[in-house]
């Protein structure tokens, strides 16, 4: 089963400067929580105002921002500083203080989920907050948060178009959650644990060798059907195309981000984001070795930022060509269609486990 | 050949001659009123039903075209003018005269629902009164506006109040059915998919859609009256273009001169006709480039590269459009007799260039069939959805494409021919599905039956000998048709049938002029595709339906 788990970020900290003591761990943990966070926001800063548009402008036979800086990159801090100069508007009847909270709670519940990820190393630092035996559980629940929020939104809003928003979120979330958790668990049968490491660990081994090249026994390799499963039922969970129907901007104007201005508008957006870059990070915990890679394991933070750009690269391919579906007919592939697979690979993996082991 | 019709073994498209109508008619008819264009009969203001059914039923005038209102100094007169579907050349039109002091006529929406609309926008603009009507209020103006603007008496300095009861609070207490469950939700006038100022008033029951209708108005110009205002021979034609401005431009030229060139009787050089019709399909394709766009827009969101593409390939067209007539979007190309100018020199350049877009063309075509139309998700979201039976379809004097994809085979370029049209090889496109689907591969199909009569023009224009290049007739130099003469006249543009009907009295400016928007009636049907459909079903019906609100409300 792989390699011991590599010493955690806190913990690395504290042994480092000796702290050893319960204020020595607080503070080591606050500075490993501030240092993930700024990684993250910082790739939502990129992706949102500049790579985004780039990206779409790319499928899209465009150009788009190239005006300020080199490639249009100082559209970046003047985007953010446009965005919060905005008014805040808050329409007359909204629900405070749900409509104030959802905003925030979208964000920090996607944020959170990154305590658990192991982003992979720099040098030394391995980075990597908490690794919890229930690793895996957590991070879908941290995830799932994110659903409680545009239902606060779209039902705080007082707004009709933020209330189907809202309930769209709802029933997007109950039929793929499951899904997206039952195929998940299926690689936890293989990996034998829920803890994030052991379930990357078990992902380090050699799979086959072909011609002096191995191939890791990344789960994506093992059961490509879980894997696409997985990468369906994420892009409903995260909500972009063809499933983005809880903001359907061409039929319910935004959803339940109707009504949001200025740098609530902007913490949206940035839970979105963040929102894709969890879901990525997971995918490649759960199924792309984590952060392993080529190389040494001492840049294995870059593999973890391709794969993680990769799948944010995705979503984005997947808006440009791909229509969306109908409400009903996302509930009807979610219920009746990747529930019943779900299911099936989890006995069908559990049996052959079973049947090997 | 392509141009001929299917024989048809029903009765009721034998032609009748304008004495055998009459005599169908009977005692209905009380006095003959003949037009240009066909044999008119007045009939009494109480008997509309009657003699519309008969000549529906017995004599197979299935659609009413438009229906007509002006004020004379003694009577007001509402025309209904009536046509085959199978063969439009038939034409007859019904003039019913109302009480100068009490303008009441019998409504004809019971007979053709398609008069629902256009009898509501007669009483909004004319004052005429219908009786058993279903619903008689305003439709392009403010409800709460005084007067009636095409009236004689109107006082166009009195001050009007329109109040916009739209932006009332959406969740206040009135807006609630206490007895459902039903929500009541304002799509529009400001909204991502009524493609311009459309206000959708929709009952909900959760997503699904219990009722929509249609708020039109938002953009209405007065574009009758400023047309009544100018002259004849130059400046009635720049308004056209301001109708349908999905660079459909020269196709709504296309209408008003039909019209008046009929009117004037002037006779359209050949070599014109040619350049007409080449400029014409030249708008027909950037503007069914565009119904592809906005359409995909409505399916897959915001940021699908099928909108960017197509928008691309309306760009070419429209660069060839810009050679050709020196503007991208107000052409003001035609005049009447002929064309302003002739093709660009070098010709041989405008030619090549021509030749250039009409050869990538099926490339791209191919491109969204892969990208849109052969995906799964795309099938899924618009087959069988937003269902127009061809019956309904006529019933609401349905054209363009909406019909045409509910296998109504009807195309006035070939069935009541004009420009050059019948001399050329193409194919009227049809599709039997009657959902948004068929509305979205007609249009596509269009495209290149268009591409081809192109083709087919530059060929002729090419080889064209340089000394019969006249691209104008004689016309005087002020036009005065006679006194009491009324035409309708219409032709295929890029969203369907584009009528005008003038009625001249003498001087160099038309007493009456009515357009007839064929967005206007297809708009009509989007509550029969809506109801009982889901809320991304009625913006899919809606982009399908192709409506420029310009021209909804002229």
């Amino acid at each position: 089963m792989g390699t011991a788990p590599a010493q955690l970020f806190p913990e690395y900290l504290v042994d480092t400067f000796g702290i050893d003591s319960v204020l020595g761990d607080v503070v080591a943990s606050l500075i490993g929580a501030a240092l993930v966070a700024n990684i993250i926001l910082a790739f939502s800063g990129v992706a949102g105002p500049w790579a985004k548009r780039k990206i779409t402008a790319a499928f899209t036979d465009r150009i788009a921002v190239d005006r300020i800086g080199p490639y249009g990159l100082l559209i970046i801090p003047a985007a953010a500083v446009q965005l919060l100069a905005k008014e805040l508007i808050v329409p007359e009847g909204v629900d405070r203080p749900t409509w104030d909270i959802a905003p925030i709670l979208l964000p920090a519940s996607a944020m959170l989920g990154f305590s658990v990820i192991p982003m992979g190393h720099i040098g030394p630092l391995n980075l990597h907050l908490a690794d919890p035996e229930v690793g895996l559980a957590l991070v879908f629940a941290f995830a799932s948060i994110a659903s409680v929020s545009l239902v606060m939104a779209g039902y705080a809003s007082s707004n009709k178009y933020s209330l189907l928003g809202g309930l769209r979120a709802v029933a997007q979330n109950l039929a793929y959650e499951i899904p997206l958790i039952v195929t998940a668990m299926s690689v936890v049968i293989f990996a034998g644990t829920l803890q994030i490491s052991g379930v990357v660990g078990a992902q380090t081994e050699t799979l086959v060798t072909i011609a002096g090249i191995s191939i890791p026994a990344w789960f994506a390799f093992v059961n490509p059907f879980a894997f696409v499963l997985f990468l369906t039922a994420n892009m409903a969970e995260i909500g972009r195309n063809p499933f983005d129907i809880p903001e359907a901007p061409t039929e319910i104007v935004g959803g339940y981000q109707t009504e949001y201005s200025s740098a609530y508008f902007v913490l949206f957006y940035l839970g979105e984001f963040v929102h894709i870059f969890l879901g990525g990070a997971i995918l490649s915990v759960v199924f792309l070795g984590g952060a392993s890679g080529p190389g040494p394991e001492s840049i294995s933070f870059i593999w973890f930022v391709v794969k993680v750009w990769g799948f944010f690269l995705f979503t984005q391919w997947a808006r440009a060509a791909i229509p969306r579906v109908r409400i009903d007919q996302l509930i009807e592939i979610g219920w009746k269609g990747m529930l019943v697979l779900s299911f099936a690979n989890l006995v069908l993996t559990a049996v052959i486990v079973g049947v090997i082991a | 050949m392509s141009l001929e019709r299917p024989d048809s073994v029903d009765d009721a498209a034998v032609e009748r001659t304008p004495d055998e109508l009459e005599a169908l008619l009977g005692d209905l008819v009380v006095d003959r009123d003949d037009h240009l264009n066909a044999p008119g009969f007045v009939i009494r203001p109480d008997t509309v039903q009657e003699t519309l059914s008969i000549l529906k039923e017995q004599a197979g005038y299935d659609h009413l075209s438009v229906v007509s209102a002006q004020e004379y100094e003694n009577r007001y007169e509402s025309i209904y003018h009536l046509k085959k579907f199978d063969d439009p050349t038939q034409e007859v039109s019904i003039v019913v005269p109302a009480d100068k002091d009490n303008p009441v006529s019998e409504s004809a929406e019971p007979v053709f629902r398609t008069a629902d609309w256009h009898e509501r926008e007669a009483y909004d603009l004319i004052g005429v009164e219908y009786d058993d009507h279903p619903d008689l209020r305003r439709i392009l103006l403010p409800e709460t506006w005084q007067g009636h603007p095409l009236s004689m008496d109107y006082d166009k300095d009195r001050p009007q109040i329109a109040t916009l009861p739209e932006h009332a609070n959406p969740l206040q207490e009135h807006h609630k059915d206490a007895e459902s469950d039903t929500m009541f939700l304002n799509i529009g006038p400001h909204h991502p998919a009524t493609h311009g100022v459309l206000h959708l008033k929709t009952v909900l029951d959760g997503e699904q859609v219990v009722d929509v209708e249609p708020d039109i108005g938002y953009l209405h110009r007065s574009e009758e009256q400023m047309a009544q205002s100018g002259t004849y021979r130059h400046q009635i034609m720049p308004y056209p273009d301001r109708w349908d401005y999905i660079s459909a431009g020269l196709l709504n030229e296309w209408a008003y001169a039909r019209a008046a060139e009929d009117l004037a009787d002037i006779e359209v050089p050949e070599y014109a006709q040619v350049i007409r019709t080449m400029g014409a399909e030249m708008c027909r394709i950037a503007a069914h480039m565009l119904a592809l766009a906005t359409f995909a827009l409505d399916i897959n969101g915001d940021f699908t590269a099928t909108f960017m593409y197509a928008i691309n390939d309306r760009e070419r067209v429209q660069n060839l459009l810009e050679d050709l007539t020196g503007q991208r979007l107000m052409f003001n190309y035609f005049r009447l007799g002929g064309v302003v100018w002739d093709l660009p020199e070098p010709r041989d350049e405008f030619f090549s260039k021509t030749r250039d877009f009409l050869d990538h063309l099926p490339e791209s075509v191919e491109e969204y069939h892969n990208l849109i139309t052969s995906n799964e998700i795309f099938q899924m979201r618009t087959i069988d959805t937003g269902i127009l039976p061809p019956e309904v379809a006529k019933n609401y004097g349905a054209t363009g494409p909406v019909a045409r994809g509910s296998g109504v085979d009807y195309d006035l370029r070939r069935d009541d021919p004009y420009g050059y049209y019948d001399e050329l090889d193409w194919d009227v496109i049809t599709e039997d599905g009657c959902d948004n689907f068929s509305r979205l591969l007609v249009r596509m199909r269009e495209v290149e039956e268009s591409a081809k009569i192109i083709e087919q023009c530059v060929d002729l224009l090419e080889d064209w000998p340089e000394d019969e290049r006249n691209i104008q007739a004689n016309v005087p130099r002020t036009l005065r048709p006679d006194d009491d003469t009324e035409i309708y006249r219409a032709v295929e543009a890029a969203k369907g049938e584009l009528g005008i009907y003038i009625r001249a009295d003498g001087t160099d400016k038309p007493a009456r002029f009515k357009i007839r928007s064929p967005c206007f009636s297809n708009l009509q049907t989007l509550p029969e595709m809506a109801n009982g459909e889901y809320i991304p079903d009625v913006v899919a019906a809606l982009g399908s339906l192709d409506i420029v609100l310009g021209e909804v409300d002229r």
